[in-house]
């Protein structure tokens, strides 16, 4: 088994690896890894708050687990489509500079090729000076507009839409329970007497379960 | 015995491939080319790709969330007036406190890992190579600056585990309760006035 100092150093390896030529793969990255931090930050503290009721974190546990969901999700398929597409665009030349177009013609390239789906610059060592920050560039700028349209736009819609959606549940939880407790047999009566008396009151309608 | 299949070999994987394939192809074949010349636009789109980090991407995350946000909520109309006051109060201090720490953490640690990961060399302790990766001579390239932001930006995530309770939690509800009670003074002030009024 690895000691810590070593896996410590494959990590700091892995990070320079992954990370240290593709800085819009890192914020779409840690984008997700913040999201899902701050997601299990609120979870836990409904988890751990002594004065929910068991019944209460019943409930709102798994909404703040949905909440949570819209959130990592609509952030990485949004950011990471808007980042993958730019990526694609600059790796196949269909959004380019004139020096790596001139680059790319005095190498042999055919201008035809340019664009092309499966044509990649990646491929093509002599251009790599001009390219790798420019596609950089690019794909920092896709990152930072995609998690802008998924964290301020999107994801607040979504969010409302299913926030109200559960008030809604909510209300209806709480209104059912209130009748329950006010169904208890009041002293020297049963249920069952209470019920019956309820039922053919004027108002007894609504506390029928 | 237990049969292994392979389902990348069938047919109707292969199909649903080349076509998702073709189909990627032929949009990509109607956009049209785009060639930038500008000397000043190519430069602005590298030095974006230098010199944005996570924390300059926190704060435009959230200069962009004041104006988009508040908004959204305010014309949410499937909860009552009272819940979507708060609401919007609850989005705009959420949005401050969220982007202050964040930025200012983010930034913090990424300049607190500039300074942990030198070149190891005579002189320089051991402490300030800790977040230096094996094997690097030279710490002025590209991919090491953007080693560092990714290196400062996990840091500053698992420092905001925490400073998501410590800070923001009660920051948050500090400025919430403070703009609910500027709006509810506010139309204190405008009925008084209607009052007088009539």
């Amino acid at each position: 088994m690895k000691s810590p100092s070593n896996l410590f150093s494959d990590f700091k390896t892995v990070m320079y690896r992954n990370y240290g030529e593709n800085p819009g793969k890192m914020l779409v990255h840690t984008g997700v890894l913040g999201w899902i931090l701050s997601s299990l930050a609120q979870v836990s503290a409904v988890v751990f708050n002594d004065k929910i009721s068991p019944q209460q974190k019943s409930f709102l546990i798994p909404q703040e687990a949905a909440d949570a969901a819209i959130n990592i999700l609509s952030f990485y398929v949004i950011t990471s489509s808007f980042k993958n597409l730019a990526s694609k665009l600059v790796s196949t030349g269909k959004l380019t500079t004139k020096p790596i177009k001139e680059g790319l013609l005095k190498i042999g390239i055919r201008p035809a090729d340019i664009g092309k789906f499966n044509f990649n610059i990646d491929n093509i060592p002599h251009v790599k000076k001009d390219y790798k920050p420019f596609k950089n560039g690019v794909d920092v700028i896709a990152s930072t507009i995609g998690s802008i349209i998924s964290c301020n736009i999107v994801t607040p819609v979504l969010r409302n839409q299913y926030a109200s959606k559960k008030q809604k549940e909510a209300i209806a939880y709480m209104n059912v329970n209130k009748q329950q407790q006010q169904l208890k047999a009041p002293k020297g009566i049963t249920m069952a007497d209470y019920q019956k008396l309820s039922a053919i009151k004027y108002s007894g309608g609504s506390l029928k379960i | 015995m237990a049969l292994k299949v392979n389902n990348t070999n069938t047919s109707l994987y292969q199909g649903i491939v080349n076509t998702y394939r073709n189909a990627k192809s032929k949009a990509l074949d109607l956009l049209p080319n785009a060639e930038y010349s500008s000397e000043k636009v190519i430069d602005g789109i590298k030095k974006t790709g230098e010199k944005i980090s996570s924390a300059e991407q926190r704060l435009i995350l959230g200069a962009s969330a004041l104006m988009s946000q508040p908004f959204i909520d305010s014309h949410n109309r499937n909860v009552d007036e009272e819940t979507r006051k708060v609401s919007v109060a609850r989005t705009i201090a959420k949005i401050i406190a969220g982007t202050t720490t964040g930025y200012l953490i983010r930034k913090g640690c990424i300049k607190g890992i500039k300074a942990l990961s030198q070149i190891p060399a005579e002189g320089v302790s051991d402490i300030k190579t800790i977040f230096t990766p094996k094997g690097i001579k030279d710490n002025t390239t590209d991919s090491f600056v953007q080693y560092r932001n990714a290196m400062g930006t996990v840091v500053a995530l698992v420092v905001m585990m925490f400073t998501n309770f410590i800070i923001d939690a009660p920051l948050t509800k500090f400025l919430t309760n403070h703009l609910v009670k500027k709006q509810d003074d506010k139309n204190n002030i405008k009925e008084n006035k209607d009052e007088i009024a009539k």
